[in-house]
């Protein structure tokens, strides 16, 4: 049957003008796509090598190729309907690359596919196929662009993307009309010329702003730098983080040029979603403009005139731009760099951020109390003090050590241990583990504190330690390893869900709303285990924003010692959204979450859900005389 | 070597109560060392602070009168002490510790090749004088050797200025010669930090207030405390995020960072936010209802009570100690 | 401006204290060791004047060879070079012994300003930059807030007892101690580190200084104090507790 129906239609050979007309066109357009595309690929070649960048390991990379760029996973997931518009026409531009090489050929009298055998006809439909998806996708993104109007997407209507739709839909077009035209016809031939005009205006204008990602993408998706918030040692005297052009690296160029606009990581910021300056798309578009007008040599500053100099440090380091991008762009690496470069410069002029500086350059610990106030907590709670004998070293943390709702959560949990038969001590001494200074970028503090902590932790001799802070857990386990190699850490979530079973059940009557820390979740890929100490508390509840999609407390990249923010406060937003959700408990895993939220509470007047630690869910079922003392 | 000589400070055109204490000090090392215990009165018009001093059981009152010492300099005060000391060969000297003897006192004692024992809280047989170090979580104890003067400063209510005793001294005058060219300093006149901008930073008492105060009509309460201490007033930050008080008086995290001789916590719990804000203060007193808030866990005094019973009476019993 | 700042390397505000062996003084071992408090704010002022009018900043520090960490500390915040006059028995000097080292090694730079902390945080006597004043000539003022270079020399802002502040003015060369939180610390940055290393370090030993001197006074023995910091819950009738409050804050802690 299909052998005799309808078949693409094959204009009869070109003359000998045709040809060379197609050819100089052809070689025209592909100039002028060079002629484009050369200067940005030299500023990104000619930007700095990236001094930590490995290709292995190669399988990990592959994985991430196939199902980012081929499957087009995260593109879908995370904005489900336009994502498989993009998808549709990502596809038919796939499965579209031989019917393009053949179309070509044709032009040149050599055409490879042949629409009359088996093989051609049934290639053709399946590319009909694609091209019906194609244009219906299409054409959808092109409503949603100029009528549906996302605000994500800006407020400029960008005529461009519209004339490219256009262009894309076209090509769709004069494909799929050649199947009603008689082979061999003069129709067929318009068709071909059409299809084939199209293309080649199609071609130049790649290179040109975001539609560039057509071909860069799959390259910056492959090469990422390996881990989610990957910060890249500083190297040599000379670096001090991205302070001006000379500072980018080729990831940073690459992932500069590669951005799609599509404000997704906008869509999912905590500042740019409570009216800060902050708008995590325009960083990135900031360095792209600066690649274009200053190229990768210069040493006119990155912060001022491309990007705000106060937006980097409005950020909390959420993730969620990292995470979001479908194109592989990595903010955190970015946002960090900028901030390195104004940090470790002395350039940053802020008082609460010297403040906090200066208080871990003489003291223990970020709140600028006295050690003595952690020993005298240690000795109230009679913590055992770790000697090499016991199986974990408790790392208290400065909220663990010295905020007294982190002393409770802290104090529950050695509870539970006890109960459990787990031996476990504290340090003697402790300093930060330089969470929030390593995130403003203060890399000489930071690495004062992780040499001491690691000597301080080797001496004792710690091979496994359990902490209740998320912050805590990230930078002793990834940013440690620069200076030394830590002990193993794991968060007490991952350690009170392996040990549901030995532990004791409330009956579940209250309604626990679960809000995933954004140094657990996003950053650590820790979902299921909290939720399954919760759900042995009470009745889980989700927020409507959960999981990756989690909503940041406001607290970290240091912005909890930043003192007052402008704009909305990012964790009464989220206080409110989870206070909404009905339930009657607040289950947090992070004590920076819980003091935010405590906070927020605090200043309503309105009924709030009880806060509580996932720790203090599990202590409160246990037998009275085991429950933790608190303060 | 004769004897004991307390230099006398003047505050307000009368002797300083520190002075007082001084004094009572200087008795105490007089008895211990069996030696006369004699003051020293720098100015330009002691007249009247030596009738003062004369009441007191002193053997001799000396009025160092000089019109270049009527405004404090350290140069003048060195000259004319040294020049009485070139003449009367002390051998102890105790002062007051304020901030005018810590300008002037070690260079004094070091034209005369000695070193100062400054901040002395007690004197023991020996004599033996005993100071704090490592901000007060050390004590130390002092000998003077040598056949020189030993020049002695004395803390702040470390003796009391009711211990000195009273008696009568004969008053005399001396007078040292100053060359006005001497004096390489121009002090200004004394003034307050600026009255409109709330300076807690600097403030010496500060009562704050927080989430017991209930309700912004109930804040007169605490300001009458404040008014009869002459405290500042500050807050924690629901207080001001509710616009009961103006942001400038917010202690904490994000506010202002406050290390007073004296802070008052009214129904404060102690969150940490507010805690590093406050942390540093000498001597903190907590009053709240809840025994178990985290403030009493850093108060030096602390009343479990319910404030709106405590806060009044409190106010009563400062103003009658103040009077 | 020549500025020279007299710094000293104290124990860090959290350490442990334990008397050592003689008595005489705390154990050092396994101490840690930073910038003293007023001097750094000594050092932020001087810096502060530099950029201000131009010029060099001087360190100057006495003591054993752990003291040269705290010297790059300043080098890297900002200071041009340092001097450290090596001493391993400093502990055995009387303030004005000590005051007499340092004087020896700075006067050969003979600076137009010599800045000091108000006072140690660990034996916290206050006296050294005021003895530096009477032993180099130089007029002096101290508790100093705020530094300003006018024609005719110095006008500085000085703190008074109670909430009162004076102003003084003096001619250059001049001596101040000053005192903390006059004005905002700048951290140390990795900028400055790094640069820190090619800037030098002139090492003096104490003894080739000449100024070798028999203490005055003599630190006998330590001990810790009796009273350890306890909260005192007043109870009783609220009447019976404001009074006794009152009592405490009068007569105990002396603050009223």
């Amino acid at each position: 049957m299909i052998f005799a129906s309808p078949t693409l239609a094959e204009p009869e050979h070109f003359s000998l003008a045709e040809k060379l007309a197609f050819a100089a066109l052809a070689s025209a357009s592909l100039f002028l796509f060079l002629r484009r595309f050369d200067p940005i690929l030299r500023r990104i070649l000619r930007s700095k090598r990236d001094a930590d960048f490995h290709l292995a390991p190669v399988g990990r990379r592959l994985w991430d190729f196939i199902a980012e760029v081929m499957l087009q996973a995260k593109v879908i997931r995370q904005r489900p309907l336009p994502g498989l518009a993009h998808a549709f026409v990502f596809w038919g531009f796939c499965a579209f690359a031989l019917v393009t090489l053949n179309h070509a050929a044709v032009g040149l009298g050599m055409g490879f596919l042949d629409p009359a055998g088996w093989f051609g006809r049934l290639y053709f439909y399946l590319a009909a196929a694609f091209a019906v998806a194609c244009a219906a996708g299409i054409a959808g993104l092109f409503v949603r662009r100029f009528f549906v109007r996302p605000k994500w997407l800006g407020e400029h209507l960008s005529w461009e993307s519209g004339f490219i739709a256009l262009l894309i839909f076209l090509l769709m077009a004069t494909y799929l009309a050649a199947f009603f035209v008689p082979g061999l016809g003069p129709e067929a031939r318009w068709l071909w010329w059409a299809h084939t005009l199209t293309l080649l205006v199609f071609l130049p204008i790649i290179p040109h702003t975001k539609h560039l990602h057509l071909v860069l993408s799959p390259l910056t998706v492959f090469l990422s730098r390996g881990s989610f918030s990957h910060i890249p040692p500083l190297v040599g005297d000379e670096d001090f983080g991205l302070v001006a052009g000379t500072d980018l690296t080729q990831l940073v160029s690459l992932q500069a040029y590669s951005c799609v606009e599509c404000g997704r990581c906008t869509e999912h910021c905590p500042a740019a979603n409570t009216g800060k300056t902050l708008n995590p798309k325009e960083i990135v578009l900031g360095l792209r403009s600066y690649l274009n007008e200053r190229g990768p040599a210069s040493e006119e500053a990155l912060l001022g005139k491309f990007i705000p100099s106060i937006a980097p440090f409005e950020c909390t380091t959420c993730g969620s731009c990292e995470f979001q991008c479908p194109v592989g762009i990595e903010h955190l690496p970015i946002l960090i760099g900028l901030r390195r470069g104004a940090v470790n410069t002395g350039a940053w002029d802020n008082d609460y951020g010297a403040k906090l500086f200066l208080a871990l350059e003489r003291g223990s610990n970020a709140l600028g109390l006295g050690a003595s106030e952690r020993d005298k907590f240690v000795q109230k709670q009679a913590f055992p003090i770790f000697d090499g004998t016991q199986e974990y070293c408790l790392w208290l943390g400065c909220m663990g050590g010295y905020d007294p709702k982190g002393r409770e959560i802290v104090a529950d949990f050695a509870a539970v241990m006890n109960y459990l038969g787990t031996s476990f001590g504290v340090l003697r001494k402790e300093k930060c583990t330089g969470d929030p200074v390593r995130r403003l970028g203060n890399d000489l503090l930071f690495q004062q504190l992780a040499e001491a902590n690691l000597e301080a932790l080797a001496q004792s001799k710690v091979t496994k330690i359990v902490s209740i802070c998320p912050h805590c857990v990230r930078t002793i386990q990834e940013d440690w390893k620069e200076f030394g190699t830590p002990p193993t850490i794991e968060h007490h979530s991952e350690f009170l869900a392996r040990h549901l079973d030995r532990l004791p059940r409330l009956p579940k009557e209250d309604t626990i709303v679960y809000h995933d820390p954004c140094y657990l979740g996003r950053y650590r890929n820790v979902y299921d285990e909290p939720r399954a100490v919760v759900s042995s508390g009470g009745t889980l509840v989700e927020a409507p924003r959960h999981r990756e999609r989690s909503f940041c407390c406001g607290a970290g990249g240091g912005l909890a010692f930043l003192g007052e923010e402008k704009g909305e406060r990012v964790s009464h937003v989220r206080a409110d959204e989870l206070a909404a959700t009905g339930a009657q408990v607040l289950g947090t895993a992070c004590p920076f979450c819980n003091t935010m939220f405590r906070d927020a509470f605090g200043a309503k007047n309105s009924t709030t859900p009880q806060l509580l630690d996932i720790a203090q869910l599990t202590a409160r079922a246990l037998p009275k005389a085991d429950a933790g003392d608190g303060n | 070597m004769s004897g004991v000589w307390i230099v006398i400070e003047e505050r307000d055109g009368r002797v300083g109560r520190i002075s007082w204490e001084a004094v009572a000090a200087a008795q105490q090392l007089g008895k211990l060392t069996g030696l006369p215990v004699a003051a020293i009165l720098p100015g330009a018009q002691t007249e009247a602070l030596a009738a003062e001093a004369a009441g007191k059981a002193l053997t001799r009152v000396v009025r160092l009168e000089h019109a270049a010492l009527a405004d404090y300099t350290a140069d003048g005060f060195i000259l004319a002490l040294e020049q009485l000391f070139e003449k009367e060969k002390p051998a102890y000297v105790v002062f007051p510790h304020t901030y005018q003897v810590r300008d002037y006192a070690p260079a004094l004692a070091a034209r005369m090749h000695q070193s100062l024992i400054g901040d002395v809280v007690s004197i023991s047989e020996g004599p033996v004088f005993v100071r704090q170090l490592m901000q007060g979580r050390l004590s130390g104890e002092y000998r003077h050797a040598g056949s020189g003067t030993c020049f002695v400063s004395v803390q702040s209510g470390a003796f009391r200025a009711d211990h000195a005793e009273t008696g009568t001294a004969a008053v005399e005058v001396f007078s040292p010669s100053i060359d006005p060219a001497q004096i390489r300093a121009k002090p200004g006149q004394p003034f307050r930090g600026s009255a409109q901008t709330v300076d807690l930073g600097s403030a010496q008492l500060i009562v704050s207030v927080g989430r017991g105060i209930k309700e912004a009509e109930n804040l007169p309460l605490v300001q009458d405390l404040a008014a009869a201490l002459g405290a500042e007033l500050a807050a924690s930050r629901p207080i001001c995020d509710n616009g009961w008080l103006p942001i400038e008086r917010q202690v904490g995290s994000s506010g202002q960072s406050v290390a007073p001789k004296l802070y008052l916590a009214v129904g404060i719990s102690g969150a940490i936010q507010h805690l590093v804000g406050m942390k540093g203060s000498q001597c903190i007193v907590a009053i709240n209802k809840d025994p178990d808030a985290p403030i009493f866990e850093i108060a030096d005094y602390g009343i479990v009570g319910d404030l709106f019973e405590v806060i009044p009476v409190l106010t009563e019993a400062v103003r009658t100690a103040k009077q | 401006m020549k500025i020279l700042v007299a710094i000293k390397q104290v124990p860090e505000r959290d350490a442990q204290i334990r008397i050592d062996s003689s008595s005489k003084w705390i154990n050092e071992a396994d101490l840690q060791w930073m910038l003293n408090e007023s001097d750094a704010f000594a050092l932020e002022e001087a810096l502060q004047l530099k950029e201000k009018h131009g010029g060099e900043v001087i360190v100057v520090s006495a003591g054993p060879e752990r003291v040269g960490s705290t010297i790059r500390e300043a080098l890297a915040k900002g200071a041009d070079r340092g001097i450290h006059v090596e001493s391993d028995d400093l502990g055995r000097r009387d303030a004005l012994g000590v005051a007499r080292l340092l004087a020896a090694a700075i006067k050969p730079e003979n600076p137009d300003l010599l800045l000091t902390g108000l006072q140690s945080d660990d034996l916290g006597y206050g006296q050294t930059g005021v003895i530096l004043a009477a032993l180099l000539g130089l007029p002096h003022s101290s508790l100093i807030l705020h530094v300003e270079k006018t024609e005719l020399g110095l006008t500085v802002k000085r703190e008074l007892e109670e909430g009162w502040f004076q102003t003084v003015e003096l001619p250059l060369p001049a001596a101040l101690t000053i005192q903390s939180g006059g004005t905002k610390l700048r951290y140390a940055t990795l900028m400055g580190i790094k640069r820190a290393k090619t800037k030098e370090v002139r090492r003096v030993a104490a003894g080739a200084l000449g100024a070798d001197f028999a203490a005055t006074v003599n630190l006998e023995r330590v001990s810790l104090p009796q009273k350890q910091k306890s909260t005192q819950l007043l109870s009783g009738t609220p009447k019976e507790a404001a009074a006794a409050l009152v009592e405490k804050l009068k007569f105990e802690a002396r603050v009223l």
